[in-house]
């Protein structure tokens, strides 16, 4: 590796753009990442890795990386910040940048067409389940509520998420 | 028949962990004229004292032994317990198990258990023929000398003379500020080192209690507290002092040239100088060891006539100088002046100084931008050679990137395996100066860790990470000399587990701090001693930070350990406190443990005489003839003199030959 100022510089104003405000500072303890359960899981680029990573002047060089997909938005790492990074908003800014470059895990895509055929991100068909139990086999959510679909099928294709032509 | 008393401590489980307290106790019992033998868990906590009070008290004894841990620390407490209850205090005898005992074996109950018994009975032994001693005083010379005259020795000498003492303040340089003088900007705050520094100087000088000799070191000591002599060597300065106004005409027009010290080596000073702008005393120098007599004319000769004018040809110098203050004509002594003062206690403040980079053969010493942090902060500072523009010294070019490396010569089993403690702290603040002024200069930073340990200080490191600085966790492993003079860093980020490698226009290196080579003759001449990390050794590492073995002689500043200003300043404070305590009781206790000749035995042989270290002996006239007699306040109770009296004349106090068989029969048993 070698310490390119603008590569750091482009890392860091590109976080920062997309929402990782406090990048800057990080003192690299780690406690971000002895919390999270994505670190448990295996996934190599979370907190403070993928911090380091970012401060290392890495931005390009990892977006095909899946880590960060692989964050369940607990924000443990938040609370146990001790410099006030918010270490889950960096994860997600940089999702952000993988998403407008169009570098999507396979695991977000299910997700994201999920949200936009039911309103839920994560989904599976409750009915057979439901009617083993002798429940009414559709809930009353968005994903039997054909309006409700339509809103928010609106909503995504009006938002940012639309413009990313996944649908 | 003495009464002893034997009092046993747990010291919590620091004897108990090891000995057998109840079985030591037990056989202290059944030694001879032992009446009362006890146990505590800490002899010198309150209750503990208070059960040895009250057997004196009540009676019950009238000799104390106290087994425990060392006398150095708890003689003084147990001593003055039985004093408080009524006994003289010279009537106690400490038997150390702890350091003697459980600490060396600890793998060994049983067996330190048994030498705790033998240690015991030892003590017991000598208490049974101790003897009453009393106290001696001598008077106190009121005035105190502080040697080195940095931040530490004015902060010292301003207290010490703000209490009403006078003091000397004694420089080897010829001005006093020492290594805060250097320095551009001070962290944590930011506020520039010499406008809070040089009032300070002005203040010391002109202070009616303080008398500052600079140029100046020690030559000698003698004497013990309360009554040091110390002999100053004044060296020579070959400027009449008196009449110099400090106007560095001399300076500019002497042609001799030799490296700046101010400027750590980054430019020439002239042989004829003043060491810096803001010089306390502004006063000029003609250094004689760079002089390179101009025109063939030694100093101290007469000048030659010019044929044609018939005027005396003078050196640049001396010309210059409008005042008369530089006459060469006159036959200076090289070794300048002797000054004998009389103090009654002395505070040390001799500074530090930062190791060369020539140590270092991995890190390119050779190239002329690979930079100690001192010389680093003589560019940024507006007195230094570049009167603080930031260029590096190869071609006055403004560099792009600039790399710092921490711990050269720190943490290092090949130099100093201590951490010098505050090139963490300055190397940032170097780094956030050169930010500010330069927001796109490339900053790169290499720590093994990052010590801020201070108020702010945390805060201020923090700020440079979000000043866009890039810190690294892991040391610099090497640099490569490439062309234009610039550097291939060798560097490893830990966090990412990744090598590192770069080009660097400007490194800089925070090299060591450790105490001067000078400092070890000065040790010598003071009787002072070094601490494993080789730093002036103080009494206690927790309890006695600014004293020293030798009573009446105090530290303060680096010389004692690396530490920053505001840990100096409070050093020096501290120090200059407790070098007032003789001054302020006007009188200070002599030990009664000292020798005494009996005259009437004396055959005045005079043996004794030249084998004194402290020529506390000399002859004096009883009956009409010669016998040796010993001054009490030179004595320190070494023995010396009793172990080699042929007659036997002369008793150590407290050493007594029937307290020292006793003791020798006890432990033969």
């Amino acid at each position: 590796m070698i310490v390119d100022q603008n590569k750091i510089n482009e890392a860091v104003s590109t976080v920062v753009g997309y929402g990782g405000e406090h990048i800057l500072n990080c003192v690299q303890c780690g406690a971000c990442s002895a919390v999270c359960p994505g670190v448990k899981a295996g996934f190599p680029l979370l907190c403070r890795h993928l911090i380091r990573s970012l401060l290392n002047g890495n931005l390009e060089e990892i977006i095909e990386d899946s880590s960060s997909w692989g964050c369940q938005a607990c924000n443990r790492c938040t609370e146990v910040c001790p410099q006030g990074v918010r270490p889950q908003e960096v994860v997600f800014a940089f999702r952000r940048y993988q998403a407008n470059q169009l570098a999507f895990s396979t695991s977000s895509v299910t997700s994201q067409m999920n949200l936009f055929e039911t309103g839920h991100a994560v989904y599976t068909d409750p009915r057979e389940a439901r009617k083993k139990v002798g429940l009414p086999e559709e809930t009353p959510t968005s994903a039997f509520d054909e309006q409700a679909k339509k809103e928010i099928q609106t909503l995504i294709n009006n938002s940012p998420m639309g413009a990313l032509g996944l649908f | 028949m003495a009464k002893v008393g034997v009092y046993v401590c747990h010291c919590g489980s620091n004897i108990a962990g090891v000995i057998d307290v109840a079985t030591v106790r037990d056989f202290a019992e059944t030694l001879p004229d032992v009446v009362i033998a006890r146990k505590d868990l800490f002899m010198c906590s309150d209750s503990g004292q208070e059960m040895v009070k009250q057997d004196v008290r009540d009676g019950l004894v009238d000799r104390v032994v106290v087994a425990a841990c060392t006398p150095r620390t708890h003689e003084p407490i147990f001593r003055a317990a039985i004093e408080k209850a009524g006994l003289n205090k010279y009537l106690f005898e400490m038997a150390n198990i702890r350091d003697q005992g459980s600490w060396v074996h600890g793998h060994d109950h049983e067996g330190a258990t048994e030498k705790a018994k033998k240690i015991v009975a030892s003590a017991v032994g000598k208490a049974r023929f101790l003897e009453p001693l009393e106290d001696k005083f001598v008077p106190v010379t009121n005035a105190a000398l502080v040697i080195g005259a940095g931040i530490g020795g004015i902060s010292a000498a301003l207290e010490l003379a703000n209490m009403g003492h006078k003091t000397y303040l004694v420089e080897k340089r010829p001005s006093i500020g020492g290594v805060m003088a250097q320095l551009d900007k001070t962290f944590p705050t930011n506020d520039c080192s010499a406008c809070i520094l040089t009032p300070k100087m002005v203040e010391a000088y002109n202070h009616p209690n303080i008398e500052t000799l600079t140029y100046s070191e020690v030559d000698d000591a003698s004497g013990y507290i309360g009554n040091f002599t110390i002999k100053i060597r004044q060296k020579q300065t070959y400027v009449d002092w008196s009449r110099c106004t400090g106007c560095g005409d001399c300076a500019t027009k002497c042609p001799a040239k030799t490296a700046d010290e101010f400027n750590a080596g980054l430019s020439d000073r002239r042989a004829a100088y003043i060491m810096f702008p803001q010089a306390v005393p502004k006063k000029a120098v003609v250094d004689i060891n760079h002089c390179i007599n101009c025109a063939d004319r030694d100093i101290g000769t007469l000048p030659k006539i010019n044929k044609k004018t018939g005027r005396p040809i003078l050196a640049p110098c001396e010309r210059s100088c409008q005042a008369e203050a530089i006459n060469r004509s006159i036959a200076h002594n090289p070794d300048g002046a002797i000054r004998k003062i009389e103090v009654g206690s002395i505070v040390i403040a001799t500074g530090y100084q930062v190791m060369d980079k020539d140590w270092f053969k991995e890190m390119a010493p050779a190239c002329p931008n690979v930079i100690t942090a001192l010389q680093l902060e003589r560019i940024i500072s507006a007195t230094g050679p570049t009167e603080g523009k930031l260029l590096r010294p190869s071609d006055k070019e403004k560099p792009r990137t600039i790399t710092f490396v921490s711990c050269m010569g720190s943490r290092d089993e090949h130099f100093h395996t201590y951490c010098s403690r505050f090139c963490c702290m300055y190397m940032i603040k170097q780094a956030r100066l050169i930010k500010e002024k330069y927001p796109d200069m490339v900053i790169n930073m290499h720590f093994i860790d990052v010590r801020a340990a201070g108020k702010e200080y945390d805060e201020y490191y923090v700020g440079a990470r979000k000043m866009g600085i890039n810190l690294f966790k892991g040391k610099v492993g090497g640099l490569e000399m490439l062309t234009e003079d610039k550097l291939r860093v060798l560097a490893y980020d830990m966090e990412s587990a990744t090598s590192i490698e770069y080009e660097s226009d400007l490194v800089v290196l925070a090299t060591a701090v450790e105490l001067p080579p000078d400092a070890t003759a000065l040790a010598q001449k003071l009787g002072l001693q070094f601490c494993g990390s080789n730093f002036f050794r103080e009494l206690h590492p927790k309890l006695g930070p600014v004293e020293t073995a030798t009573e009446g002689l105090f530290l303060a500043g680096c010389c004692q350990g690396p530490k920053d200003i505001p840990d100096t300043v409070a050093q020096a404070k501290g120090a200059a406190a407790a070098a007032a305590v003789p001054l302020a009781q006007g009188r200070v206790r002599i030990d009664p443990i000292i020798s005494e000749v009996h005259s009437e035995k004396c055959s005045g042989c005079g043996i004794c005489i030249p084998l004194c270290p402290y020529h506390a002996i000399t002859m004096q006239t009883y009956a009409d003839r010669p016998r040796a007699q010993i001054e009490m306040s030179s004595c320190k109770g070494c023995g010396v003199c009793t172990s080699a009296c042929p007659s036997g004349a002369i008793v150590l106090h407290g050493y007594e030959e029937s307290q020292i068989f006793a003791q020798i029969e006890a432990l033969t048993a």
